[in-house]
């Protein structure tokens, strides 16, 4: 090898992306019935399911209501917040 | 004041005096009372992990500029209704259409009245012990709450 050549070496390393949980948060103004009608407009969840979500944000003071990739869950915190809920983005643990 | 559902799907509210339109004329000031605004207040949930100053710079101005348009809707509604009833008793209406963002105003107003006087659920709360401007928030807090409960029932379904 001539002193000038160049040795060129690739790494490559993939993990999986971590996913990101669109959080909704428990507050003494929004009504129930308007948390689960936000849910089932916003991610086309059923009535049941959105109920059960509610109800988690209602007894425990907040649910997990979506997972997944970051940029999608910033736009349903996006809709979620301009349906006036409180939400949050954290990176899934 | 009397509000109920109308055949077309919608919801009327009669004002029987002056009192009752500055009741409905509080809803937007109510809504722009509290010291930081709604959107700002959301925005700053967001942590820096998950981008807090872009969230900031990018988001909350359109959601600000989304709850204002919603507050000015409303409040040409009502100012177009007191016009026509000639600060007299008068309906308003609230339709399918703009039932968005009438839900959207009185949800602003209870959320700035929160902010400010923080009554919780207010299930437990007399309204005899408070004092007399905390009161008159109490009552339109369960005022715009009923409303909403009756948007949700007949309109929003």
């Amino acid at each position: 090898m001539a002193k000038s050549d160049t040795l060129t070496r690739t790494d490559e390393q993939t993990e999986l992306d971590v996913p990101w949980n669109v959080v909704v948060h428990d507050d003494p103004v929004n009504l129930m019935q308007y948390v689960t009608f936000v849910l089932m407009k916003i991610f086309g969840y059923t009535q049941k399911k959105a109920a059960v979500l509610m109800m988690q944000v209602h007894q425990q003071g907040r649910s997990i209501v979506w997972s997944g990739e970051r940029e999608k869950a910033e736009f349903y915190v996006q809709q979620l917040q301009a349906h006036q809920l409180k939400t949050t983005l954290e990176k899934a643990k | 004041m009397k509000a109920m559902p109308t055949l077309e799907g919608g919801l009327r509210i009669d004002t029987e005096n002056a009192a009752d339109w500055e009741v409905l004329r509080a809803i937007v000031s109510d809504a722009n009372s509290s010291g930081i605004d709604l959107a700002s207040r959301l925005g700053g949930m967001i942590s820096e992990e998950a981008g807090a100053q872009d969230w900031e710079d990018f988001v909350v101005p359109d959601l600000r500029e989304a709850f204002q348009d919603e507050l000015a809707e409303v409040g040409a509604s009502i100012e177009s209704a007191i016009f026509q009833a000639e600060e007299g008793p008068g309906p308003i209406w609230i339709t399918r259409e703009d039932v968005s963002a009438w839900y959207s105003a009185l949800n602003q107003a209870r959320l700035a009245i929160e902010d400010r006087y923080s009554f919780g659920a207010g299930d437990s709360i007399s309204p005899e012990g408070l004092t007399p401007s905390r009161r008159s928030a109490f009552v339109r807090s369960r005022f715009y709450c009923a409303i909403q409960g009756m948007l949700l029932q007949h309109v929003m379904r």
